[in-house]
């Protein structure tokens, strides 16, 4: 067989290979929208908002009589977008610095005994899977911030509200950051990488030391691969659901920043937390569908956030591409 | 359209040196002139010492790549390291603006001088403003024209200038490195879409705009077109009266068309120095002569 003719078919079997992974995705989010869409029609656009505890809508929605005429939809999921949203961007954008700061300290400045050691850790922790994160989570940090930061006077000023135990806010942020930093570390890194080094001598040879260089020019010029790690571990952070429904708190709650430091210590648990905590009521039909309806949100965040992160790379790197 | 017409070459009076002559009226931005005519010899008084190498000597590891090496630098001439590749040009060009310090292998030893303060005790920030350098390599930032210029200048102080205050500093700049022309209207453009000779161009503006007072310029055409590498000699040899030049070559017609003084080095040690004339047409050293007459090289 000729050398073109067994490229041609490898071409073509990988062309029907991709093809196929995108009618999977394609059907998947078709799938999934059929499946949310009584819960969004019920409710039409206050599904978005706030309605009241959300929990107890969703236990109306579970105990719904048998009759398909009257299954109960009525949910206003404004608490678990807001904790999702919350979590999700504070992570990142805590993790976007960290990763950033490491990142210039890997390749810049750490002696090459440290960074011979970091890189293969850095890598090795960004696969360490999330329920590992989840138990140390709850065994160790949520006790820990139960004792030393949950303090009576906090407790009792939002006792009416919501009980604080530790599972909240701050530490899902936190252990969520931890978790996601390391993968953004690896991809900022390769990218400091690969910035000629012509440039950052250039900007040193005009008198710039070397941090300044490569915040100005290395960092600069890694911007899109910084966005592309902002996007995918923001995927990951919104996909997180077992390590979040560990030490998130089990409450559909909505944290309120007018309650000072304590905001941190309330608890918010996101939808994809929701939506593992409650597997169980799937086999109900409008639950089922109720929960069909947070993934879809899932899936169309997620969506969004690939495709703001291709205008916002494409945008960045108009200086970078020669022609 | 008044803005268009380029503006008068000036001195920042900020940094104005006072033992600086202004520099030569009316740079034409586009001289395509194809023969680069020998600079004439510097007028008596015009040149001054700007920097003084004494004994220097650099070795990365245990390998000397500069051998006690005496040299001055002097503002209205044009002194060309001449040698063939691995010689140490380069080394002892990034000496002068302590860029070797940067190579952890790298150990200096012997005095560098600028306006008679040793190097090692200027800020080094200070000494690279005062020492700039142009790569073998164009090397412009990926920014816009204009960014690139002004880059040097935004990084000089906490506070950062206005762009409007920076545009007269960035047209001067681009106007003597005889780009301004070409771009003027383009200063918003990504550099890197410029030609490699422009790009190069934009690289010697970029250092011209922080006002060193010597600039060092390694092979700067090496990777460029004949024509560009006619317009960058001219553009040298213009440079001069303002401030000391050293470039680094190993194209010899390009030393000789450029060069009012001469260092040839071999293997680290500086075998000939003196005026260009009488190292191309009389050497003393015999491995000056080989080279010059291309035995070797
Ligand atoms: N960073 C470095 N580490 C080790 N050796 C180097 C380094 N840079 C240059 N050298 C060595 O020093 C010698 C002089 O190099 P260089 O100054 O670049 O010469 P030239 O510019 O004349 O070609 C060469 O033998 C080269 O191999
Ligand atoms: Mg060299």
């Amino acid at each position: 067989m000729s050398a073109t003719r067994e490229d041609r078919r490898v071409g073509l079997t990988l062309g029907a290979l991709s093809s196929l992974v995108l009618l999977l995705i394609a059907g998947m989010i078709f799938f999934v929208l059929e499946k949310a869409w009584p819960s969004f029609s019920h409710n039409g656009l206050s599904w978005f908002g706030a309605k009241g505890e959300v929990d107890a809508q969703l236990t109306e929605i579970f105990n719904s009589p048998a009759d398909p005429n009257n299954y109960v939809y009525t949910i206003g999921a404004w608490p678990l977008i807001y904790a999702t949203a919350l979590v999700t961007f504070l992570s990142v954008a805590l993790a976007t610095v960290f990763s950033v700061l490491s990142a210039i300290f890997i390749v810049e400045f750490a002696p090459d005994r440290l960074r011979r050691v970091l890189e293969p850790v850095v890598r090795l922790l960004a696969a360490v899977p999330s329920v590992i994160y989840g138990l140390i989570g709850i065994l160790v940090i949520v006790p820990f911030v139960a004792d030393h930061f949950v303090t009576e006077g906090a407790r009792e000023s939002v006792r009416f509200v919501i009980q604080l135990d530790g599972t909240s806010l701050a530490v899902a942020t936190a252990i969520l950051t931890v978790m996601i930093t390391p993968i953004m570390i690896a991809i900022i890194v390769d990218a400091l990488r690969t910035v000629p080094q012509g440039w950052t001598q250039g900007a040193v040879a005009l008198g710039v030391n070397r941090w300044r260089a490569m915040r100005t020019i290395a960092v600069r010029t890694a911007r899109p691969a910084i966005v592309a790690a902002a996007v995918l571990a923001s995927a990951r952070a919104l996909g997180e659901a077992i390590m979040l429904s560990m030490v998130s708190g089990s409450v559909g709650f909505a944290p309120n920043p007018l309650d000072g430091y304590i905001f941190l210590l309330e608890p918010a648990r996101p939808l994809a937390a929701t939506i593992v905590d409650n597997a169980e009521g799937l086999s109900v039909v409008p639950f089922g569908q109720t929960l069909y309806a947070f993934a879809a949100v899932l899936l169309v965040s997620t969506a969004m956030l690939s495709l703001g992160g291709w205008y916002a790379r494409r945008a960045l790197r108009k200086y970078t591409v020669t022609r | 359209m008044a803005e268009l017409t380029p503006p008068p070459v000036r001195r920042i009076a900020l940094d104005a040196d006072p033992t600086v002559i202004p520099p030569e009226e009316a740079i034409n931005g586009n001289g395509h002139a194809s023969a680069v005519r020998r600079p004439e010899a510097p007028r008596p008084g015009t040149v001054l010492e700007r920097m003084r190498v004494e004994e220097l000597s650099v070795a990365y590891g245990s390998k000397l790549a500069v051998n006690r090496v005496s040299i001055e630098v002097n503002r209205g001439e044009v002194l060309a390291l001449i040698g063939p590749s691995g010689c140490g040009k380069t080394t002892l060009l990034r000496s002068l603006n302590r860029l070797v310090d940067g190579t952890a292998s790298a150990a200096r030893s012997g005095r560098i001088l600028l306006d008679g303060n040793d190097i090692d005790f200027i800020d080094v920030t200070q000494l690279r403003r005062q020492v700039g350098m142009v790569f073998q390599q164009p090397n412009p930032f990926p920014m816009s024209i204009f960014d690139n210029i002004a880059y040097g200048l935004r990084e000089r102080g906490s506070r950062k200038p206005s762009k409007r205050a920076l545009e007269p500093a960035v047209h001067s700049a681009l106007h003597r490195a005889g780009l301004l022309e070409e771009v003027k209207d383009d200063l918003q453009h990504p550099a890197l879409r410029l030609s490699g000779g422009q790009q190069q161009r934009l690289c010697i503006a970029r250092s011209l705009a922080v006002q060193p007072e010597v600039l060092l310029l390694d092979e700067p055409c090496s990777a460029l077109d004949p024509i560009s590498t006619g317009i960058i000699e001219e553009l040298i040899a213009k440079l001069r009266t303002e401030i000391a030049i050293v470039i680094v070559t190993h194209n010899l017609q390009q030393a000789q068309r450029v060069a009012d003084r001469v260092a040839f080095m071999y293997l680290g040690d500086l075998v000939e120095y003196g005026a260009a004339e009488q190292v191309f047409e009389a050497p003393q050293a015999m491995r000056t002569r080989d080279y010059v007459t291309g035995a070797f090289g």
